[in-house]
Parts: C-alpha cells; sequence; structure tokens
C-alpha cells in the first residue's frame, strides 16, 4: 500500500514543494480514513434499510 | 438490478478515493511568488526570487541555462544570477538611472520548468522616466517547451488551495443536481398531490443541504486563502448563503406545519419558488454583476487555459463521486421517509 501510494505521489521526479513537507500524506491519509468511515456507515444503512422494506414487504398489513 | 445499485455506489466511492489521492498527491506547476526586496533604488542591488510548487531545479543546479529578465513596460533588463536552489534564485542587477516604469515585472527562465514569472515584482523609487539604457538591454533566450509531468496549474493568488476546486465546485454541482431532483418532484407533488412526490423531495432538500453547507465551509475556507477574509460582500457568496437559508426555511416550515395533511402541497409550492431562487441568485445575478469569485464579471475563472488537462482529469472524476454519494445519501433518505410513512398508515 506504501509502495502505491508513493508510486501514484511521486509520479513526476521532481519532488513537489506541497507534499516534500509530508504534509500531503497525511491530508491523504486523513480524507480517505474519512471517506471510508462516511462511505461504511452508508453502506450499513442500506443495509438496514432494505432488511426493513423485506420486513415490511412480508408482514401482511 | 441489485448488483448494478452496488455497482454505482461503490463506483462513486472508488472514484472519490482516486480524487482524495490524485487531488492531494499531484505537484504544483512552480511558480514565483515572493521578490526581495520589493522597492529598488538606481544602482547595484541583489535581488532574490522564491517559487512554490515543485522544483524548478535540483539542488545545487549549475546556473548555465536559467535567465533572470526584469521588464519595465516593453524594455528588458538584464540580471546576473548568482545562486540558484530548487526553490529560489538570487541575482545582482544594475538598476539604471531612466526606467520607463518603476514597477518591475520578474521572467526567470529554465531549461526544465520553462519560464517563471512574476507580476510587479519590484518598485524602483528615485528612477527618471525613459527608455532603459542600451548597456543594460537584455536578450530572452528561446522559450523551452517545460516537461513537467502530470502537475496542475500554478495560479496566482490561489497557489496550492486550487485543489479545492475539487471539494468545492462538484459540491456545489451535487447540491444544484438533487435540488433540481426536489424541484421536479415538488410539481409532480402539486401534478397528483400523491405522497411519494413529497417524501422525494424532502429527501432531496435534505441531501442538497447537507452539500450545500459543505459547499460553504469549502468556500468560506478557500477565501480566507486567496482574498484573506472568511466572508466577502459578494453577489455569488451572499446569493450562495440565502439559497442555503431558503431551503433551511423549507425544512422549517415542514416541521412547523407537523401532521398537517397540506403539508405536502404548500411546501411544494415553497421549493418550486426557492429552486427559482437558487438559479436567479447563483446562476443569474452573479453574471450581471463585478463578483471576486472565479467566472464572474471582472475575474477570470476556471476557463479552458486555467482548467488545463491535469486538472480536468481529476475535476471530472470529482463531479461524478460527489454526485454519486450526494444521490446515494438522498436514496437513503428517501427509503426512510417511505418507510416512515408506511409505517404510519398502514
Amino acid at each position: 500500500m506504501n509502495t502505491l501510494m508513493n508510486h501514484i505521489l511521486f509520479l513526476n521526479n521532481l519532488e513537489g514543494f506541497f507534499f516534500g513537507s509530508g504534509k500531503a500524506h497525511v491530508v491523504t491519509g486523513v480524507s480517505l480514513i474519512i471517506l471510508a468511515g462516511i462511505a461504511f456507515s452508508m453502506w450499513r444503512m442500506d443495509r438496514r434499510l432494505t432488511q426493513l422494506e423485506n420486513e415490511k414487504n412480508d408482514t401482511p398489513s | 438490478m441489485r448488483y448494478w445499485n452496488s455497482v454505482w455506489k461503490m463506483g462513486g466511492i472508488l472514484l472519490l478515493a482516486y480524487v482524495i489521492v490524485r487531488g492531494f498527491g499531484t505537484p504544483l506547476q512552480p511558480g514565483l511568488v515572493e521578490a526581495n526586496p520589493s522597492r529598488l533604488k538606481p544602482g547595484l542591488a541583489d535581488l532574490e526570487l522564491k517559487a512554490v510548487g515543485q522544483p524548478f531545479a535540483e539542488e545545487n543546479a549549475p546556473i548555465e541555462g536559467h535567465q533572470l529578465i526584469l521588464k519595465s513596460d516593453q524594455d528588458l533588463i538584464a540580471t546576473n544570477l548568482t545562486r540558484i536552489s530548487p526553490h529560489s534564485v538570487q541575482a545582482s542587477v544594475v538598476i539604471p538611472d531612466l526606467l520607463p516604469s518603476p514597477a518591475l515585472d520578474a521572467f526567470l527562465f529554465t531549461p526544465s520548468s520553462g519560464t517563471l514569472f512574476l507580476g510587479n515584482a519590484f518598485f524602483v523609487e528615485g528612477a527618471g522616466t525613459g527608455p532603459v539604457p542600451q548597456a543594460f538591454a537584455a536578450t530572452p533566450p528561446a522559450e523551452v517547451d517545460p516537461n513537467l509531468g502530470f502537475s496542475f496549474p500554478y495560479q496566482p493568488n490561489i497557489i496550492e488551495s486550487i485543489r479545492n476546486l475539487l471539494w468545492h465546485v462538484p459540491m456545489w454541482f451535487a447540491m444544484f443536481f438533487v435540488m433540481g431532483i426536489g424541484f421536479v418532484a415538488s410539481l409532480m407533488q402539486l401534478r397528483t398531490d400523491k405522497a411519494d412526490w413529497d417524501h422525494r423531495s424532502e429527501a432531496a432538500v435534505r441531501t442538497g443541504l447537507v452539500f450545500g453547507i459543505l459547499g460553504l465551509i469549502t468556500g468560506s475556507l478557500w477565501a480566507r486563502w486567496t482574498w484573506g477574509a472568511w466572508w466577502v460582500s459578494d453577489p455569488q457568496l451572499n446569493g450562495a448563503l440565502v439559497t442555503v437559508l431558503l431551503y433551511t426555511g423549507y425544512l422549517l416550515l415542514r416541521a412547523a406545519m407537523g401532521e398537517d395533511e397540506r403539508v405536502g402541497r404548500i411546501t411544494a409550492v415553497y421549493n418550486v419558488f426557492a429552486f427559482v431562487m437558487l438559479v436567479i441568485l447563483l446562476m443569474v445575478l452573479p453574471r450581471y454583476t463585478e463578483s471576486l469569485h472565479p467566472g464572474k464579471d471582472g475575474n477570470p475563472g476556471f476557463n479552458s487555459y486555467d482548467l488545463d488537462n491535469s486538472l480536468r482529469a481529476v475535476f471530472y472524476p470529482a463531479v461524478i463521486g460527489w454526485g454519486a454519494l450526494c444521490y446515494w445519501m438522498y436514496t437513503l433518505r428517501l427509503r426512510m421517509n417511505r418507510l416512515e410513512y408506511r409505517l404510519l398508515n398502514e
């Protein structure tokens, strides 16, 4: 994973000022963790809703 | 159908992951940002110019091939480069007694990064007005085609914050998209008076508001960096805030009406009005007034020149990714509304 990140971040042979200081790695990592958290919570909510919808459909009104 | 449902959701998240990695990981093209000392007098002077972005030279790079030229109006003044480092150059220059203009632009010619420019880099005090004497004149080298690799364009003032384009703009696009769904749903609600259209418009406004508020926050952060203030009284910014407040009013109206059976029709009328106001406040009015905001009168925007191919390669996936995330949120809220309705009415 680290190698992949380095490969993506250092596509250019000249190291940039912005990520040269290491800040971009931290920002990228934190943003990815937040995105993963949002995606996971939405996926769980999606599953729960599907479950509830199925239960409701199975229950005769 | 279930397979396709998972694909677009996962696709949206993967696109956003790509946008984050590419958006923060792509280097910025080099650009000059600072000149020292900013004020000069005729005679010998030592100069230093600082740059940001990816380095325009290696550490201890040879001076050969690099050239710094100052420009006063149309006249060029030669300098003598003394040191080059990855993000700065030092030079000595003899400022002539006569200059066409006291403001000097700086042009740094480099063999690997092309030409770097800083407008009004220096201001000369005490020089007479006239053409630069021939002894001081410089001849610019031939322009080289820089090999900058995959990099974001350098924009003065915006600099590294250009990455915010991948967050701020797509968030507003996502808000427009979902508010448009809400608008159509409200029109259908008024036409058919079916509860499902009301569920759709409520879900759309609620989701759109999330993205509208995120758009305001990212815009405010950007304004602080580029304009020096968290908020400026600008038609585009004020219009965006009024739009968000209008849609907040929609939710307050719903809450205030409670279980009233007319809530669907009344809030649908309000929502149609709110969407028309959104279009007027964000897309029409700012174009008829001067605005600091890019893309409007009096200010160059992210046009075909600024939004180069490397930025496009990340910007378009960002638009699709944020749009997919926004639509996913909308569908979740819509399903919640439908379930709640069924539980209460069956």
